[in-house]
C-alpha cells in the first residue's frame, strides 16, 4: 500500500498549484494533525480546485499494476482528500477513529465520497466495517458508487450479511455491477437465493432483470433454483435467456444443462464458447 | 423510500401519459395511511385536499440520511404531532401519525437505545395511531432487536403496528416480519404489513394481517398492477397508500388509483374499502380516529405557537396561473 500512496501523491502534486502543495505539506509536517484535520479536509477543494485529474502514462501504468487505474476518473479534490487521509500520521487507533469519524458525521456529499474512497488506505481496516455497512444504507448515488464500485475495501472486510446487502443494493440502484471488486470471489448461496427471489419479483412486476444477476447464481444452481430459471427461460427477453444459459453452463447441475440444450438458439450461443459475462 | 432508478428507461416503457381526470372520483373521500408530509410542499397539501383526501397518516421514518443525535429524533417526533399536524389542518386534512424507530437507524445501536427511552413519551399522544414504521431494511440483528422491542411496546400500549417491509429480499423479509409479530403474541388484525407486491400479498392475507400497497413510481407498485391485485384478491384487509416522500413520488397516488379502479370497472364499494375505509378500520383500533373530525373546515386564521402558514396578508389560495405573485 505504501507504493500506491506514493504514486497517488505524485499524481496529486502534478495536479495542484505550488501553493496548494505547500499547504498540504504544512499539514503533513504538522505535529498536531488530529486537531487540524477537520479544517484542512473540509476546505481542501478551495486550495486544489475540482478538475478531473490528469495522469501521465508512467503513472497510469503504475496505477494499473496495483489495480488503482480507475482513479484517473476522479476529481483532484477527491484524490487529494484520499491522499490526505491515507497519509495521516496518527498511530493511536482511537485517535485515528475519532478524527475520521468526526468527518463522516458532518460530511456533505463530496466529502462522503472521498471518505468512503479512502477506506482501503486507512490503517486498522477492522474499525471501519460498521461505517462501511452504514454507507451502504445511503440513498445518495455517488456515495453508493464510491463504496460499491472499484473499491477493494468491502470485499476484503465486510461480513457476509453486509456484503450481500452491498451487492443487492447495487442491483436495486442500478450501479455498474462489473465494477464491484471481489464480486465472483464472494458469491454465496444466501445471496444467490435472495437474487433469484428478486428476479421473480421483477418478473411479477413486468420488469426486466439485469443479466449480471445470473453470474452470482451460477455456482449455486440446484433443483429449486432450476425451477425458477425455467420461468425466466420461457417468458423473458433474449439477453436474459442468454445470461441464464451462461449461468447454467458454469454450474454443476446437469438437469439444467440438459434443459438448456433443448433450446437450439441458446445451445448455439454457448457452443463457440465466446459468450462471457462481459458480453452483457 | 426512494431508490435512484433509471427514470429514462422506465419512461420509455410507459408510453404516452394519460391525464388524471379527477371527475371520475369527484365527491369521493380518501384516506392516505402512509405519506411523509414533512418532505412535501403546501402545493401538495392543496392538491390532495382538492382531490378528496380528507385524512392521512404520517409514519415516522428517517430523514434521507442518518441522524447523529437524540435531539434530532425528539424534534422530529414533536414536529409530527405539532407543526406538521397544524400545517395539514390549514388545508382541511386531518393529520395522524405513527411513531417509531425506523429500521435503518436501528443499526446505530448506541443512538437506538436512547431513542427507545423517549418513545413512550410520544406514543400515547393524541392522534398517534400506531407504532411505525418499523421492521426490516437490511435484516440485521440490530434491526431485529429493535423491531421486537417496539412490538412489545405496541402490545403494551394496545396500538396497531405499521410494518415497513424491506425493498431488498422482500419476500423473506416480509415472512420474517410476520413470524416475529406472531411470536410476540400480536393479533395480526392489529398489524399492517406495508409495501406489498404480487409476491407477498397472498401469504399476508392468508395469515390474517392487513396488506398495504404503496403506489410509488418506478420502485414499488404501479396502480395498474394494483387494480389487478384487487380483482384477484378482493378488497378485504387491503389498503393503498402513496408513501410520498422526498423521492419521485405522488401524493395523489390514492385518488388516482381510485380513479383508475373506477375506469377499470371495480365496484364503488371495493374502491371505498381500499382507498378509505380499511385504513380507518385498521388504525382506529388505536382509539384515536374519529371520522367526525375529518370534515372540519380549514381554519386559516389559526396559529401554531404564534406561527401561521399565511404570511402577512397572503390569500389562502393564490392564483397559480398568474405570473404576478403578490
Amino acid at each position: 500500500m505504501k507504493a500506491v500512496k506514493e504514486i497517488i501523491w505524485s499524481v496529486v502534486k502534478n495536479n495542484i498549484s505550488l501553493e496548494a502543495e505547500n499547504w498540504l505539506e504544512d499539514f503533513i509536517q504538522s505535529s498536531d494533525q488530529s486537531a487540524q484535520l477537520a479544517k484542512v479536509f473540509v476546505m481542501l477543494p478551495r486550495k486544489t480546485g475540482k478538475l478531473q485529474v490528469a495522469v501521465n502514462n508512467d503513472q497510469q501504468k503504475a496505477l494499473d499494476t496495483v489495480d488503482f487505474g480507475y482513479i484517473r476518473n476522479w476529481t483532484i479534490d477527491r484524490l487529494s482528500r484520499v491522499c490526505l487521509l491515507a497519509g495521516l500520521d496518527l498511530d493511536d487507533k482511537e485517535v485515528l477513529f475519532a478524527s475520521i469519524n468526526r468527518l463522516f458525521l458532518s460530511a456533505e456529499v463530496n466529502e462522503a465520497v472521498a471518505l468512503y474512497s479512502a477506506l482501503p488506505f486507512l490503517a486498522h481496516p477492522e474499525i471501519w466495517v460498521k461505517r462501511c455497512a452504514e454507507g451502504i444504507r445511503s440513498n445518495i448515488g455517488s456515495v453508493l458508487e464510491a463504496i460499491m464500485e472499484n473499491n477493494p475495501y468491502p470485499a476484503a472486510n465486510l461480513d457476509e450479511a453486509a456484503w450481500n446487502q452491498l451487492v443487492l443494493k447495487a442491483f436495486f440502484t442500478e450501479k455498474n455491477i462489473k465494477n464491484i471488486v471481489g464480486l465472483d470471489e464472494r458469491a454465496n448461496l444466501q445471496l444467490a437465493l435472495t437474487l433469484v427471489d428478486y428476479a421473480k419479483e421483477r418478473w411479477a412486476a413486468g420488469r426486466e432483470v439485469n443479466p449480471q444477476l445470473w453470474r452470482l447464481v451460477a455456482k449455486f444452481i440446484n433443483a429449486g433454483i432450476f425451477e425458477d430459471l425455467k420461468t425466466g427461460l420461457q417468458h423473458y427477453d433474449q439477453t436474459e435467456q442468454r445470461a441464464i444459459a451462461l449461468a447454467v453452463k458454469e454450474s454443476d447441475y446437469q438437469p439444467a444443462k440438459d434443459y438448456i440444450n433443448t433450446f437450439p438458439e441458446l445451445k448455439l450461443a454457448l457452443a463457440d464458447g465466446s459468450l462471457n459475462w462481459n458480453s452483457f | 423510500m426512494c431508490c435512484s432508478s433509471s427514470i429514462a428507461r422506465d419512461k420509455a416503457t410507459m408510453g404516452e401519459p394519460e391525464a388524471f381526470d379527477i371527475s371520475a372520483v369527484k365527491g369521493m373521500k380518501f384516506f392516505d395511511p402512509h405519506v411523509h408530509m414533512t418532505s412535501r410542499t403546501t402545493d401538495d397539501y392543496q392538491a390532495m385536499a382538492d382531490a378528496g383526501v380528507v385524512a392521512l397518516i404520517e409514519p415516522a421514518f428517517w430523514l434521507g440520511q442518518p441522524r447523529t443525535g437524540l435531539d434530532s429524533f425528539r424534534d422530529y417526533y414533536s414536529s409530527l404531532i405539532g407543526w406538521e399536524r397544524f400545517r395539514s389542518s390549514q388545508f382541511g386534512i386531518k393529520h395522524y401519525c405513527t411513531i417509531g424507530l425506523n429500521s435503518r437507524e436501528a443499526n446505530n445501536e448506541n443512538l437506538a437505545e436512547q431513542v427507545m427511552e423517549i418513545l413512550p413519551l410520544f406514543i400515547y399522544k393524541e392522534g398517534v395511531v400506531g407504532i411505525g414504521e418499523i421492521g426490516f431494511d437490511d435484516q440485521t440483528a440490530a434491526e431485529e432487536k429493535y423491531y421486537r422491542l417496539q412490538l412489545e411496546l405496541a402490545k403494551e400500549a394496545g396500538l396497531p403496528v405499521q410494518v415497513h417491509t424491506p425493498h431488498r429480499d422482500k419476500k423473506k423479509g416480509t415472512q420474517r416480519s410476520m413470524d416475529i409479530a406472531l411470536e410476540h403474541g400480536l393479533d395480526p388484525y392489529q398489524v399492517i404489513i406495508d409495501h406489498n407486491n404480487e409476491e407477498t400479498v397472498k401469504e399476508v392475507l392468508d395469515r390474517g394481517f392487513w396488506a398495504a400497497f404503496t403506489i410509488y413510481p418506478f420502485t414499488k407498485m404501479g396502480n395498474e398492477r394494483m387494480v389487478e391485485i384487487v380483482k384477484q384478491y378482493g378488497a378485504e384487509r387491503i389498503m393503498v397508500n402513496s408513501a410520498a416522500d422526498w423521492g419521485i413520488s405522488d401524493p395523489l397516488a390514492v385518488p388516482k388509483t381510485a380513479a383508475l379502479m373506477k375506469m377499470r370497472g371495480l365496484s364503488d364499494q371495493d374502491i371505498e374499502l381500499v382507498t378509505y375505509r380499511n385504513a380507518i378500520t385498521a388504525f382506529a383500533q388505536s382509539g384515536q380516529i374519529d371520522e367526525a373530525d375529518f370534515n372540519a373546515q380549514a381554519d386559516l386564521t389559526a396559529k401554531f405557537e404564534g406561527n401561521t402558514i399565511l404570511r402577512g396578508g397572503q390569500q389562502p389560495r393564490p392564483d397559480k396561473s398568474s405570473i404576478i405573485i403578490s
